[in-house]
C-alpha cells in the first residue's frame, strides 16, 4: 500500500467500497455519466431496518490497497460494478468473460458484482439475471439507480451476516489471525497456542468486528466493539492494531458528533439535513436509527447505558488520533495509514476550529516518509496539504505548499514539466501572499506587503507563463510587477525586467484587453502609469488669436444657481469635483488643443515613449499622438499632447495613451490620485474661421508698453511729424469655414499725447464687399497712418526763450539743434536707449486694431474670434524753431513774432499755417517765416496766429507749439518760396 | 503536541545540520485588516534570504491564530511572548507580539543548545526596547521601513551573541 488516498476522512469508515470499472471499450464520457449516475446512490437505507448503509465509489483502486482490507474494512472492495458496451450477440460471451476476470481481481473480497451491458438488444438481453442488466443505449436507462440500490441492499445482507457471523461469541472456536500484508512473514512459526497470540487474534478480531459493525450502521455496537479490541491489544502491545482500534474508535465517535462529515464538501450526504441534525448531535439528544434498534443480535455488551460512555468526546478524539498515529509511527510499512489518519485528523480538528492543533498534525504529516514518491504523487501531496492548511486557516502556509506543489510540477527531473499546472497552482497562491493581479488595489497608497516574497512570485508567473507559450500572459504579468513593485526593484532588476519585458512584447505586444485564462480567471489591464509618472495635466486655452469670444448680446447668465451665497468661505467641492470642473476657456471644433503633462521618468535609463496621445470622451476627438523620449531619473518635464476635435461639445479628457517596452496602456486620471489636474471638462464650440493677417510694413520688434492685451501681431513705422504711411493689411482665410462677418476697430493705446486728426483711418466697405471670403482666400484692407502730434510744452526746445522772453532781440538756440542734426540712426540707436532723455523728441504713438471675425456654425451659436494687431509708430519732429524775436509792429498793440523754423529731415516738407501761405523747406533749410502777435488782447488771438503756429504771448511765455507739416516731399515742389523776408500781414 | 512531533521519523536521514548560527529578526506591522509586510529584516548567511522570508511569512499564520487565540481570553494582560510558533526541520521560529500588534519573530537553527526560551525571551525584549526607541523617534513614520541605525546595531549585536 503505497499511495495513500487524500481525500480520506474519518466517515468514510463506514461506508463500503464499491468500484465501478469500465470493461472493454467504453467511450470515456459515457462512463462517467453512468458513473456519475451511480455515485448518487451513496446512501441507502435498508428495507426492515433503519439502517443506513454508506456507499465510496471509486472507478480506479489499486488491488494492493485491497490487501489491507482486513486491517481497515472499508478499504475492502466489496461490490464490483462493471459498465460495458456490447454491440451483438456474438460479442457476449467475450464481454462476459471480461467480467469474470476482472471480479477475479478483487475476488477474495467482493460480497457482490453486477454488469450493466449497454447496446446489446435481443434474446441475451430478455433473460432476466440478477448479476447482468441490458440496456439498449447509454441515454435509454432510467432504472439505473434502482438497480444500483437493489445491489447495495444485496451487499448488505453479505455485510449483515459476516458481522453476525464474526461478533457472536464462539469461543470455543479458534479465532484465525488477521493481518496486514507486511506481517505475513513475521507470523511465520510463531507459536499458535500462546496466550499473548491468542488475544492478539481475538483483539484484532474484536476490531473487524467493529469496523463491520460500523459498517452496517451500527455505531454503538462498533464502538463497545472497538473499546474491547483497544483493550485486548493494548495488553498484548501489539501496535499497530492498537492504533487501527483507536482510529476506529475516533472514527465512530466522529461520525456520531459530527454527523454533517468533515470532508468539507457533501460527500454524498444529504448536507442539509446534516446540518440540522447536527446541533441535536451536540446535545447529545440525537438518536442515531442504526445505533439505537439493533436490527439482530444485539452485541454483548452494548446497552442503552453505555452508549454515553463509549463515544469520546470531542478532546478525546483529537487524544485518542495522537495516540494511533503515535503507534502507526512505529511501522515503517504502516506510513500510509499514519498520513491519512492525520489528515482525518486534521479535518475533525478543522471542524472543531482547533486551529493550531491541526497544524501541529499537519506538521507531522509533512515529515511522514512514504519511501520513493514519484513526482505526481509529491504534487498531490502538497496539493492536499496546501488545501489542509487552507481549511484551518493557515493562508499563507497554504500558499507555500502550493507553491511547493507548482514547483514540483516543473521539477527539472520530469521529462515533460507541466508548465501548465505549475502556472495554474501558482495563480492559486496568490491570496495567500495577499497579491491581487487588478492594479487598481495598488494605486490606493503605498504598497503594502511582503514585497520581497511577491516579487519572487511574479517572477515566476512570468516564466511559467513563457514556458506555457503564452507571451501575452508574460507581458501581462511584466507589466504588473513593473508597475505595482517599481519602487521596490533595485536599478539592476528595473534593467532586467524591462528588458525581459522587451523581449516578450516583440513577441506578443501588451494590450488593454482583459485576458480570460481558460479557467475562467480574468487578468485585468495593467496600464503602466508609472513609466512615466505623470504628476499633472493642465489643459490650455487657444492662443489669443484663436480664442472665440461670446457675442455679449448672447452673454448668459453665468451666476451659478448652486448657492443662494455670492461668497462663501466653506470650499464646497471636493477634490473629486474638481476634475469634473469646468474650465473657463473654451476649445474650438476643427482646431488643434493642446495639454500639458508636467511628467518625469523613475527608471534608471531613457525611457522611449511612443503614441502618446490623449483619452477623451464626450466629442470625437481625434489625438494626435506624439513620441517623447525622457533622460534617466529626469525631473519634471513638460509634454504637450495635442488633438483636433472633431465635434462640439462638451469634451472630457479622462486620461492618456502611452506605448511603452511594446506595452500600451490607457491611463485613465481617475485611477491616479497622485495626479493634479486644474479641470478637465472644457466646453468644445463649433468650428470658426481662422484668419491669418499680414501686413506691408515690417513686425515690430518691441512690443507694445501697455501690454494689457496680448497681440497677433504687431507693426512698428517710425514717421516724421505729420507724415502719413499706408499700411495694407492682407487677411487670409486658413480655416475651413467661410468668413462671413469682419469688423475693425482700433483703438489708441497712450493718451498722454494729443493726438489731432485721425491716427488710423481705413475704409471697410471694399474688403467687406468680398465676403463671405472662402478658406484660402484672402482680402485686404489699407489702412492710413497719420502721425499729428503737438511737439510743444515741456520740451525744452525753446527754454531759453522763457528767460529771455521779453527781449526783442534774436536769441540763438544752438543746443537742440546740434542734437537733432546728428545722423538719424544715431537717433534712433540713442532713441532706444534712453527714450527719455532730454534732447530726443522722438515721441511713440501707439494702437490696436481688433479684426472681429466670424463664420460657420461658430458665428450661429454667436461666437466670434478676433485678431488684433499693434501698430507701433515713432513720431520724430519734423521742423524746429530755432529762433524766435519779435518786432515791434506798427500798432501798438501788436508785435510780429519772427520764428526760424528748421527742416530736420532729409526731405522737403512743406509747411502751410492759416493763411494758407505755404512754405517749403529744403532738408536741413532754416528759414524765416514771420508771424504777428498781438499783446494780450484775446479778440486779436486767432488773427494773430500765423503760418499755422498758434501762438500765445502770455505773460511771456509760450505755452504751446503746434505744429503742421505736410508730408515730405521728394522734389521740390513748384511754388517754391524763396522769400527770405517775411512781410507782416496787418491784422 | 511533543507526542506528534517525536513522530517525525524518516526525515532524520534529510536533516543537515548548518554550521552557522541562523537567525532572523523581522518586525511586522499589523494593521486592522490583516496585511503584513516587514518593516525590518536581518538574517546571516545573507545569501539564501528569500527562504528565510518565506519562513516568516509562513508562521504568521501561527502567530495570527495564537494572537486571536489569546485575544479572546484576556485582552489586557497579555504575554507578549508567544513561545515557539512552530518547529521546522531546521530552525526553531519563536514569535511574539507587541500591545499595538507588532510581530517580532526570531528564527534560529534548531541545532542550536544554547538558546533557551529565557534567553530567547530576552532577546525579544531587547528588540522591543529598542523597537520603542524607533518609534519614539518624532522623524519615523510608523508603518515605514526601519532604517534606524541604533536599531541595526543592536539586532547585530544580538546575531552575533548568539552564534
Amino acid at each position: 500500500m503505497s499511495i495513500p488516498d487524500y481525500m480520506q476522512c474519518a466517515e468514510d469508515h463506514q461506508t463500503v467500497l464499491v468500484v465501478v470499472q469500465p470493461v472493454g471499450i467504453v467511450p470515456e464520457d459515457e462512463f462517467f455519466r453512468i458513473y456519475k449516475r451511480i455515485t448518487s446512490v451513496a446512501q441507502v437505507s435498508i428495507r426492515d431496518s433503519q439502517r443506513n448503509l454508506y456507499i465510496r465509489y471509486r472507478h480506479h483502486y489499486l488491488p494492493e490497497n485491497n490487501e489491507w482490507g482486513d486491517f481497515q474494512t472499508h478499504r475492502k472492495v466489496v461490490g464490483l460494478i462493471s459498465v460495458t458496451t456490447c454491440g451483438s450477440a456474438k460479442e457476449w460471451p467475450q464481454t462476459s468473460d471480461r467480467f469474470h476476470c476482472q471480479k477475479d481481481v478483487f475476488g477474495a473480497t467482493l460480497y457482490d458484482s453486477r454488469l450493466l451491458v449497454f447496446g446489446l438488444q435481443g434474446e441475451i438481453a430478455e433473460q432476466q439475471r440478477t448479476d447482468v442488466a441490458f440496456y439498449p443505449s447509454y441515454d435509454d436507462c432510467p432504472d439505473v439507480e434502482k438497480r444500483v440500490e437493489d445491489f447495495v441492499e444485496s451487499i448488505f445482507i453479505v455485510l449483515e451476516s459476516k458481522r453476525l457471523d464474526r461478533a457472536t461469541d464462539k469461543s470455543g472456536d479458534k479465532i484465525p489471525l488477521l493481518c496486514v500484508p507486511f506481517e505475513k512473514k513475521d507470523f511465520v512459526g510463531l507459536d499458535t497456542d500462546s496466550r499473548h497470540y491468542k488475544k492478539c487474534c481475538q483483539g484484532r478480531m474484536r476490531k473487524h468486528v467493529g469496523d463491520l459493525c460500523l459498517q452496517a450502521g451500527m455505531l454503538q455496537d462498533a464502538l463497545v466493539h472497538y473499546h474491547m479490541a483497544v483493550e485486548l491489544l493494548r495488553s498484548v502491545n501489539d501496535f499497530l492494531w492498537l492504533g487501527a482500534a483507536l482510529e476506529g474508535l475516533c472514527s465512530a465517535s466522529v461520525i456520531f458528533h459530527y454527523p454533517g462529515g468533515t470532508a468539507g464538501k457533501a460527500s454524498g450526504r444529504e448536507p442539509s439535513l446534516a446540518r440540522g441534525q447536527g446541533q441535536a448531535a451536540d446535545t447529545g439528544k440525537r438518536h442515531r436509527p442504526g445505533a439505537l434498534t439493533a436490527n439482530g443480535i444485539s452485541a454483548d455488551t452494548s446497552s442503552e447505558i453505555g452508549r454515553a460512555k463509549n463515544c469520546l468526546g470531542p478532546e478525546d478524539i483529537i487524544e485518542k488520533y495522537k495516540e494511533s498515529i503515535s503507534y502507526y509511527g512505529k511501522y515503517k510499512n504502516a506510513g500510509v495509514i499514519e498520513l491519512e489518519a492525520c489528515v482525518k485528523a486534521v479535518r475533525v480538528l478543522a471542524i472543531q476550529k482547533r486551529v493550531m492543533e491541526a497544524s501541529e498534525f499537519l506538521q507531522n504529516a509533512v515529515y511522514i516518509n512514504l519511501g520513493q514518491l514519484s513526482e505526481e504523487e509529491k504534487i498531490q501531496r502538497y496539493s492536499i496539504l496546501s488545501e489542509l492548511y487552507h481549511l484551518i486557516g493557515f493562508h499563507r502556509k497554504s500558499a507555500f505548499f502550493k507553491r511547493v506543489a507548482a514547483m514540483q510540477c516543473v521539477a527539472p527531473t520530469i521529462p515533460e514539466p507541466g508548465w501548465r499546472a505549475c502556472y495554474k497552482l501558482l495563480l492559486e497562491t496568490l491570496p495567500g501572499y495577499s497579491l491581487c493581479l487588478d492594479p487598481k488595489d495598488f494605486s490606493k497608497g503605498s504598497h503594502r506587503g511582503w514585497a520581497a516574497v511577491q516579487v519572487r512570485l511574479l517572477h515566476e508567473l512570468v516564466y511559467a507563463s513563457r514556458r506555457m507559450g503564452n507571451p501575452g500572459l508574460s507581458v501581462r504579468h511584466l507589466s504588473f510587477l513593473l508597475q505595482t513593485m517599481l519602487d521596490l526593484l533595485s536599478d539592476q532588476e528595473k534593467k532586467e525586467v524591462t528588458q525581459s519585458l522587451e523581449n516578450y512584447t516583440s513577441k506578443c505586444p501588451g494590450g488593454m484587453e482583459v485576458l480570460t485564462l481558460p479557467d475562467g480567471l480574468k487578468l485585468p489591464p495593467v496600464p503602466l502609469s508609472k513609466l512615466p509618472i505623470v504628476r499633472s495635466v493642465k489643459l490650455l486655452d487657444l492662443p489669443v488669436s484663436l480664442r472665440p469670444h461670446k457675442q455679449k448680446g448672447l452673454l448668459e447668465n453665468n451666476l451659478s444657481s448652486k448657492s443662494p451665497f455670492i461668497y462663501s468661505p466653506i470650499i464646497m467641492h471636493t477634490r473629486g469635483e474638481e476634475r469634473t470642473k469646468k474650465i473657463e476657456f473654451r476649445w474650438v471644433q476643427g482646431d488643434v488643443c493642446e495639454v500639458q503633462l508636467m511628467v518625469y521618468n523613475p527608471m534608471p535609463f531613457e525611457l522611449r515613449v511612443e503614441h502618446m496621445g490623449l483619452l477623451t470622451s464626450g466629442v470625437e476627438f481625434e489625438a494626435l499622438p506624439a513620441a517623447l523620449s525622457l533622460p534617466a531619473e529626469s525631473g519634471l518635464y513638460p509634454v504637450t499632447l495635442v488633438g483636433v476635435p472633431r465635434t462640439a461639445g462638451n469634451i472630457n479628457i479622462n486620461g492618456y495613451h502611452t506605448s511603452v517596452f511594446g506595452v500600451t496602456s490607457d491611463c485613465l486620471l481617475d485611477g491616479l490620485p497622485s495626479v493634479r489636474t486644474s479641470g478637465c471638462v472644457v466646453e468644445v464650440i463649433p468650428s470658426l474661421p481662422r484668419l491669418q493677417l499680414s501686413t506691408s510694413l515690417p513686425r515690430s520688434a518691441h512690443p507694445l508698453r501697455p501690454s494689457k492685451e496680448e497681440l497677433s501681431s504687431s507693426v512698428s513705422v517710425q514717421l516724421f511729424n505729420g507724415e502719413t504711411q499706408q499700411l495694407t493689411i492682407t487677411l487670409e482665410n486658413i480655416g475651413s469655414e467661410d468668413l462671413e462677418t469682419l469688423e475693425v476697430t482700433s483703438k489708441t493705446c497712450n493718451t498722454k499725447e494729443k493726438l489731432f486728426g485721425e491716427f488710423l483711418s481705413w475704409d471697410l466697405e471694399e474688403a467687406v464687399s468680398q465676403l463671405p471670403l472662402k478658406p484660402g482666400q484672402s482680402v485686404t484692407l489699407t489702412v492710413n497712418v497719420k502721425v499729428r502730434l503737438d511737439f510743444s510744452g515741456g520740451e525744452n526746445l525753446l527754454q531759453d526763450l522763457n528767460d529771455d522772453g521779453i527781449s526783442v532781440t534774436g536769441l540763438p538756440i544752438s543746443s537742440p539743434l546740434r542734437q537733432v542734426l546728428k545722423p538719424r540712426a544715431e537717433t534712433k540707436a540713442l532713441g532706444s536707449e534712453s527714450s527719455k532723455t532730454d534732447y530726443n523728441h522722438v515721441k511713440t504713438l501707439e494702437a490696436v486694431m481688433t479684426f472681429k471675425y466670424s463664420g460657420g456654425a461658430g458665428k450661429v451659436e454667436g461666437y466670434y474670434r478676433h485678431l488684433s494687431l499693434g501698430v507701433h509708430v515713432d513720431v520724430e519732429p519734423s521742423v524746429f524753431f530755432t529762433r524766435v524775436s519779435t518786432l515791434p509792429a506798427t500798432r501798438t498793440r501788436q508785435c510780429h513774432l519772427l520764428l526760424d523754423v528748421f527742416n530736420s529731415t532729409e526731405h522737403e516738407l512743406m509747411v502751410s499755417a492759416n493763411n494758407n501761405q505755404d512754405l517749403v523747406l529744403h532738408p536741413s533749410e532754416c528759414q524765416r517765416p514771420a508771424a504777428g502777435s498781438s499783446r494780450g488782447e484775446p479778440s486779436l488771438y486767432r488773427s494773430m496766429s500765423l503760418v499755422g503756429w498758434r501762438s500765445r504771448w502770455l505773460s511771456s511765455t509760450f505755452t504751446r507749439y503746434p505744429s503742421r507739416t505736410r508730408k515730405p516731399c521728394a522734389t521740390p515742389t513748384p511754388n517754391y518760396w524763396r522769400r527770405r523776408g517775411f512781410t507782416p500781414r496787418p491784422p | 503536541m511533543h507526542q506528534v512531533r517525536l513522530q517525525i521519523k524518516g526525515s532524520d536521514e534529510a536533516r543537515y545540520s548548518y554550521s552557522i548560527d541562523v537567525q532572523i529578526s523581522a518586525v511586522l506591522q499589523y494593521w486592522s485588516k490583516p496585511k503584513n509586510y516587514p518593516l525590518f529584516i536581518r538574517s546571516v548567511p545573507v545569501q539564501n534570504e528569500l527562504k528565510f522570508h518565506y519562513t516568516v511569512h509562513t508562521s504568521l499564520d501561527v502567530v495570527e491564530e495564537k494572537i486571536s487565540a489569546v485575544g479572546k481570553a484576556m485582552a489586557d494582560q497579555r504575554e507578549l511572548y508567544l513561545g515557539l510558533l512552530y518547529p521546522t526541520e531546521d530552525y526553531k521560529v519563536y514569535g511574539y507580539v507587541t500591545n499595538s500588534k507588532v510581530k517580532f519573530v526570531i528564527v534560529v537553527d534548531s541545532s542550536n543548545t544554547s538558546l533557551r526560551d529565557n534567553e530567547i525571551r530576552s532577546m525579544f525584549r531587547k528588540l522591543h526596547n529598542s523597537f520603542t526607541d524607533v518609534m519614539c523617534n518624532p522623524f519615523y513614520n510608523p508603518g515605514d521601513t526601519i532604517q534606524s541605525k541604533a536599531f541595526d546595531s543592536i539586532v547585530s549585536a544580538m546575531m552575533v551573541q548568539a552564534s
